[in-house]
């Protein structure tokens, strides 16, 4: 259904942002601003997931300039759903900020570039048009780079050197890819591509195209063998930016991969298989990493990565029950990601250091708190009934389906690394007597905030441990809505037969 | 003169990568820089080449009599030259900021951030 | 029915809340819980009858059919009074045991919280809600065997039972996954009907081999029972909870809960006999060897789960019969052992079995409770420890040509556990009282009722089977065979085969405990064997795995950009030529290659100097102009091929990066070569090939008729609806305008990066 307000959620977040521009200095301004764009976000967030489950998929030709001419921007479940998450995951994030961010980098832009990058998402999310991603992806990664660099303390800049290029590197490969698209059928407009390229003999070619997107994509996602930058940069902003990012960016990633591949590229054996292994490594490599790190933010960085494996195997899988549980852990994913790097933060708040081996006594000194934080983090290991338990009985499911049995002996592994690693974490950093904390080099500690400043800690973690509980009790919902994107990602006739208006036969 | 040009193209690839496997910060700028420039001839190629026909409608014709190059990867490129620009200053600035306080061009001092397993 | 079962979680999610009021009135109200509980199943005892079963169904997710189905039937109601009986005596101990103790109330938080998960388990009838429950079980162990937290040996006990269980709990997923695919319910009440299609299904050996991993970790079957022992680390309430009547036995319910499914095959039953078997004479003969009281009750514990693993697999009537009889014999006496063995720690201070004796003069009623619990354990007339184990021999003597084999086994393990039993439940009271234990008293009623009723128990039901025959036992003995007989538990069986081995177990038994004492000598000799046992193997697994993950994981982040941006390139390389190379075939189609001109020519061979100029040049500012020149070169390309508005572009945008570049670097140091040549022509050569790869791609992708019907809208409805007269600019401001804004917003992005790049640093002030 045509409508001009798919886009609100973008220009509400740009206008966020320019606003927030205008008192550069003025933070109490800001922080107030920040958290009311980001409620009103959460709302438009709402209504358009809203309309979207009522009323099927929206849409928008920027200038009615109708398909393939114009830019669309298209609301299918899938993207109104992460729009959703994503403002859930801001809203979040923004009040996180407002209670742990120092004043510096608050003077420093740090509220309206994390509008900008909130907008460079949802717009991503809503892209209907290949170069229209990619100008939101530079968008989502020019603010990482700022948002990454703000501060320039020694160990930010030298992650976000490896960070920026390697980015950098993936966006000239999408702008190749963008090229041979082009190339080879004089359109921009996914639903039309999908057409046109579908109409192509020469599948060859058409694989290589899709070999680049998945290498642009890939380093987006952090998947194997192009991972290397997330560990190396991931822990070094303050934690609030380490918190939108792993529960965003990475995931961004894994959604143009989702949309590409099932809309344009799909059913490759060769990518397929590729994907598969990838997946497995990918896996594999979160996982061992994860454990031995003794940086509680860089342990979690691994276990991004291992997770992200799991959404790549569903697509490796490729089968309609393997792309619910993709879709399901990406749901779950953006917000544990997200609030486990907060809890992280909080640690570093309380303790100081992100030193494993050093932490300690958190149980007895906040117990309260400790059992908040395992929410997050036994949802994160999917103890049943938690949200990650779910999506992993469907990738089981599709592993079956497509008889990649070492898919699951992977999914398994990959989900008792991730138990022993926080089961670890719980004794260490939990259980364990702290000994000789090292003094916190700057800001105050947790105790001595006041109590305002530390409820703009606590509470955001409870929103989102409140939201993974949600998607874990109430599966069903989040089962229904799932398999309902996963049938539509299947069969994409409904999606390009919406954008284009036109009744298209696909072979 | 395709070919020429494809040959170039490869060039640029070939030596925008060539680049970014040095060890030198400053010789990965220039690396990704040449890489931006590659793509953008890729993609003006692949929107065919046609010689003296810009897309600009000659006074008082409304709709285009003769041929006239792809408008389409023409505004494209444009775009992502102004986008590149905008991430190249950052890189730029960047590797200024990285010289300062770290004292070094050398990526391989740069690697504390990966070894603290 | 759902309240019973998850009353549990609710009362543990309210603990954090109300914890000075909890820790106040214990133990009146947190008693309460698992005694209502215990009533409440009781009530329902006389509804099951011969086969029969009560379900209660719950919506929770319907569309994936994982439903909250608790299914009552002999089994489970048997589990059900086991978890809730003994939980109620532990409840009720620990109120005493662990009086004033800091954080009594996360104790019970957790105990609760675990009962919950086992009665969860074993009323689930839907096998995913099921495998929710399994899993709460571990980590609510894992709480409890850590609940000295500031141990680090707890908790390491704790980490390794839940790396057990919890890799077997995730095996045991992937089995339930396969098992409802192939009988298309996860309903075990409907995957009954459909036991024979799963039987011959050719996934059938995966899923008991995976069921079976997940039951042999969770029952710490060998190779897997490494765990069990470690989790004595945990305080004595909770040893007996755990490896009396609920964790351990939740293996054994699952593959009980699965016979009538699964079973009956010749994989269910060898596996399970031998696994079984091994399991009981190596733990028995362990048990032998121990010395501290716990110890020794781990290991008795292994080895009766092994029996129970070993008569699950004999499969006959007879064998399964045992196995009921036995799973609430072993509960009685296991328990109450454990139980007793909490006191005798909390008066003595001591577990050493070679040193603890004559405590019988001051704590009588504890020394009748272990007497009798011993007993039992070792199967004497009139206890109901004897039924169990009659039966379980005539199981094993009807076996034809295996009858002697596994009769001797498991006649050898009753003897060693007939040893195990007495030194717990007996040696600590007999003889002279050492003068370090003159202090021991008996304790509070609330530490000693529990064991002696647990014990008396034993007794009565021993003496009057008849009680459990109809109630309990035909209805276990229905829902485990699946089979209609009617049983007749007997105290007096005749004299028979069965009756002589139970002598002879008695006798020599008895003769190895008069001459064999526990000693710390013997502990010793134990340890030359410890390099090769399961767990040192696990270990040392263990750690070839992390030097494995520290390999592989500073092989691939060795924070070199170089070589991570080498492995991309690699990866994106073996891609495209892969591709190329099997599914493209080059051919370049002349007609469609324009003529080349002088001037092109120039520009060609300009542009191909000077990117070699920029890639190679010492200098840096040679390298800058010479980019600068590459960009000017692309510029006039732009303009040879009607691109003027582009060629602009690019010519201010290369003027501006190089006049940046030229501003902000000049004062960098020369250019160094750091790589090797080696390195550098490594480098070259993959850059080449990838180079030409990109180039061979174009060139396919030229060839290939192109599509214009989009730009030939954009040219036609230009000046006709958009009102202009270039198409690039109108692209630009109308047809694609979104892109223009939203690079305006990355330039200003940019712009704020910059600028705070350059004014903010947080980096410590240097000192010098």
């Amino acid at each position: 259904m045509n409508n001009i307000l798919v886009i609100a959620p973008i220009l509400l977040q740009l206008f966020a942002g320019t606003i927030l521009l205008f008192f550069w200095t003025k933070t109490q301004i800001q922080k107030v601003l920040s958290i009311l764009f980001s409620f009103l976000s959460l709302g438009l967030g709402i209504w358009l997931f809203l309309l979207t489950w009522k009323d099927g998929i929206q849409f928008t030709h920027a200038g009615n300039w109708a398909a393939p001419f114009g830019i669309s921007f298209v609301a299918d479940l899938l993207s109104a759903t992460l729009v959703l998450i994503a403002s859930i995951s801001g809203l979040a994030v923004s009040i996180f900020s407002v209670g742990t961010m120092r004043e510096e980098r608050l003077k420093f832009g740090f509220f309206p570039i994390m509008h900008f990058l909130l907008m460079g998402l949802s717009g991503a999310f809503l892209a209907g048009d290949m170069f229209n991603l990619y100008v939101w992806f530079e968008v989502v990664i020019i603010s990482s780079f700022v948002l990454l660099t703000l501060g320039s303390t020694k160990s930010q800049l030298e992650g976000a050197i490896k960070y920026v290029s390697l980015n950098l590197l993936a966006s000239s490969l999408f702008l190749i890819g963008i090229g041979f698209v082009y190339g080879l059928t004089g359109s921009l407009n996914f639903a039309d591509v999908a057409v046109k390229l579908s109409a192509i003999s020469n599948r060859g070619i058409i694989n290589v195209t899709a070999g680049i997107f998945l290498v642009s994509f890939g380093i987006k996602s952090a998947i194997f063998p192009m991972y290397f930058w997330l560990p190396a940069s991931y822990h070094t902003p303050p934690p609030a930016v380490s918190a939108i990012f792993g529960g965003l960016l990475t995931k961004l990633g894994v959604y143009a991969l989702v949309r590409t591949f099932t809309l344009m590229f799909g059913g490759d054996e060769f990518l397929g298989i590729m994907l598969s292994i990838i997946a497995a490594l990918t896996i594999l490599s979160g996982g061992l990493g994860a454990l031995l790190q003794k940086n509680l933010s860089k342990a979690f960085g691994y276990l991004i990565i291992c997770h992200i494996g799991f959404m790549v195997a569903g697509l490796g899988m490729f089968t309609e029950v393997a792309i619910l549980g993709t879709v399901f852990y990406l749901f779950h994913d953006i917000i544990v990601k997200t609030n486990l790097f907060m809890v992280a933060g909080l640690v570093l708040k309380i303790n100081g250091t992100q030193d494993i081996s050093k932490l300690g006594g958190m149980y007895k000194s906040y117990p309260l708190i400790s059992i908040l934080l395992s929410i997050p983090l036994f949802s994160l290991v999917g103890i049943p009934p938690l949200s990650g338990f779910w999506p992993k009985i469907f990738l089981i499911q599709g592993g079956l389906a497509s008889e990649d049995y070492f898919l699951i002996a992977f999914i398994v592994l990959g989900s008792f690394l991730t138990l022993w690693v926080v089961a670890k974490i719980w004794a260490e950093v939990f259980w364990k007597n702290a000994e000789n904390l090292p003094v916190k080099a700057s800001g105050l500690y947790f105790n001595q905030m006041s109590k305002a400043n530390q409820s703009m800690v606590i509470i955001p973690i409870i929103f989102l441990s409140i939201v993974s509980l949600y998607i874990g009790f109430a599966a069903e919902n989040i089962y229904v809505l799932s398999e309902k994107i996963a049938a539509d990602l299947m069969n994409p006739q409904n999606y390009i037969e919406t954008i284009l208006g036109i009744k298209t036969i696909l072979p | 003169m395709e070919i020429l040009l494809i040959i170039i193209i490869g060039l640029l690839h070939a030596g925008g990568l060539y680049m970014l496997l040095r060890r030198s910060m400053f010789k990965i700028i220039i690396g990704l820089i040449l890489l931006g420039n590659g793509a953008n001839l890729l993609i003006f190629l692949l929107g065919r080449l046609v010689k003296g026909h810009p897309p600009v409608l000659p006074d008082g014709a409304k709709i285009f009599a003769e041929i006239y190059a792809d408008p389409l990867p023409q505004a494209v490129i444009l775009t992502a030259i102004v986008i590149g620009f905008g991430l190249q200053s950052f890189a730029i600035i960047l590797i200024k900021t990285v010289f300062k306080v770290l004292e070094t061009d050398d990526l391989d001092e740069l690697n504390s951030t990966d070894e603290e397993i | 029915m759902i309240l019973a079962v998850l009353s549990g979680f609710i009362f543990a999610a309210l603990v954090p809340f109300f914890s000075k009021f909890f820790k106040r009135t214990i133990p009146f109200v947190l008693c309460a819980l698992p005694i209502l509980l215990f009533i409440y199943f009781i009530s329902f005892l006389n509804q099951i009858e011969l086969g029969s079963y009560l379900m209660f169904s719950y919506s929770w997710v319907p569309s994936l059919g994982i439903d909250l189905d608790f299914r009552l039937d002999g089994l489970s109601i048997l589990f059900a009074l086991m978890i809730t009986g003994i939980g109620s005596l532990v409840f009720l101990y620990t109120a005493n045991y662990l009086k004033g103790h800091q954080y009594l109330d996360r104790f019970y938080g957790y105990l609760s919280m675990f009962m919950a998960s086992m009665l969860g388990v074993v009323l689930s009838d839907n096998l995913m809600t099921m495998f929710v429950f399994w899993e709460l079980t571990s980590i609510s162990s894992f709480f409890l065997i850590g609940f000295n937290n500031e141990d680090a040996a707890s908790r390491k006990s704790a980490l390794t039972a839940l790396g057990i269980t919890g890799l077997g709990g995730l095996v045991l997923l992937a089995g339930i996954v396969i098992l409802a695919s192939v009988g298309n319910s996860y309903s075990f009440t409907e995957l009954l009907g459909s036991s024979d299609v799963i039987k011959s299904s050719s996934s059938y050996h995966w899923i008991i081999g995976l069921v079976f991993v997940g039951a042999f970790t969770k029952s710490a079957q060998f190779p897997f029972h490494f765990w069990l022992p470690g989790a004595m680390k945990a305080p004595t309430p909770v040893s007996t909870y755990l490896h009396s009547a609920t964790m351990v036995k939740a293996g054994i319910y699952l593959l009980a809960r699965f016979t009538p499914l699964l079973g009956d095959t010749y994989w269910w039953n060898g596996t399970l006999v031998t696994i079984g078997a091994i399991t009981m004479i190596y733990a028995a003969i362990h048990s032998l060897f121990r010395v501290d009281l716990k110890s020794i009750l781990a290991y008795s514990t292994i080895s009766a789960l092994g029996i129970l693993v070993f008569l699950i697999g004999i499969g006959t009537e007879k064998a399964l019969l045992g196995a009921a009889i036995f799973i609430l014999a072993h509960a009685l006496y296991k328990a109450a052992l454990f139980l007793i063995t909490g006191i005798i720690d909390h008066e003595t201070g001591s577990r050493d079995a070679s040193k603890l004796a004559g405590l019988q003069k001051v704590m009588m009623p504890v020394a009748i409770a272990g007497f009798i619990a011993a007993l039992s354990s070792a199967g004497v007339p009139l206890l109901i420890g004897f039924i169990s184990k009659e039966v379980m021999y005539e199981a094993t003597l009807q076996l034809g040509q295996w009858a002697i084999i596994l009769t001797i086994l498991i006649v050898l393990t009753k003897i060693f556990l007939f040893v195990a039993g007495f030194w717990a439940g007996i040696k600590p009271f007999t003889g002279p009282l050492p003068k370090e234990f003159q202090k021991a008293h008996l304790p509070s009623a609330l530490l000693w009722v529990p064991p002696l009723l647990l014990s008396v128990l034993s007794v009565v039901f021993g003496v009057f089977p008849g009680l459990l025959e109809k109630s309990l036992i035909q209805s276990v003995f229905s829902s485990i065979s699946g089979s209609a007989t009617i049983i007749d538990l007997k105290l007096w069986h005749g004299f028979n085969t069965a009756l002589m081995l139970s002598i002879l177990t008695l006798v020599v038994g008895f003769a190895i405990y008069w001459f064999l004492q526990p000693s710390e000598k013997n502990f010793q000799k134990t340890i030359r064997f410890e390099r090769i046992s399961p767990e040192a193997l696990t270990r040392d697994f263990g750690n070839i795995f992390s030097w494995f993950a520290g390999f592989w994981t500073r092989f691939f982040q060795n924070g070199y950009l170089r070589n991570y941006v080498i492995t991309i390139l690699a990866f994106l390389t073996f891609l495209m030529a892969y591709r190329i190379f099997i599914g493209v075939k080059i051919h370049i189609d002349w007609d469609q290659i324009s003529t080349v001109t002088p001037s092109e020519i120039i520009v060609v061979t300009l542009m191909i100097i000077s990117i070699f100029i920029a890639i190679f040049s010492k200098s840096r500012t040679t390298s800058i102009v010479a980019l600068g020149v590459v960009g000017f070169a692309n510029c006039l390309f732009f303009l040879f091929y009607s691109a003027p508005d582009l060629a602009m572009t690019q010519f201010s945008i290369d003027t501006l990066t190089v006049l940046l570049f030229m501003l902000i670097l000049f004062r960098l140091p020369k250019n160094k070569t750091y790589s090797s040549k080696t390195i550098r022509i490594r480098d070259g050569v993959l850059s080449l090939i990838f180079g030409t790869l990109v180039a061979i791609l174009v060139l396919e992708v030229f060839e290939y008729p192109s599509s214009t019907d989009i730009s030939k809208f954009y040219a036609d409805n230009a000046y006709v609806l958009a009102k202009g007269r270039n198409v690039v600019n109108i692209i630009l401001v109308d047809y694609r305008a979104s892109d223009t804004i939203v690079e305006t917003v990355v330039l200003v992005i940019a712009a704020i990066g910059v600028y705070s790049l350059m004014k903010l640093d947080l980096n410590p002030i240097k000192k010098n």
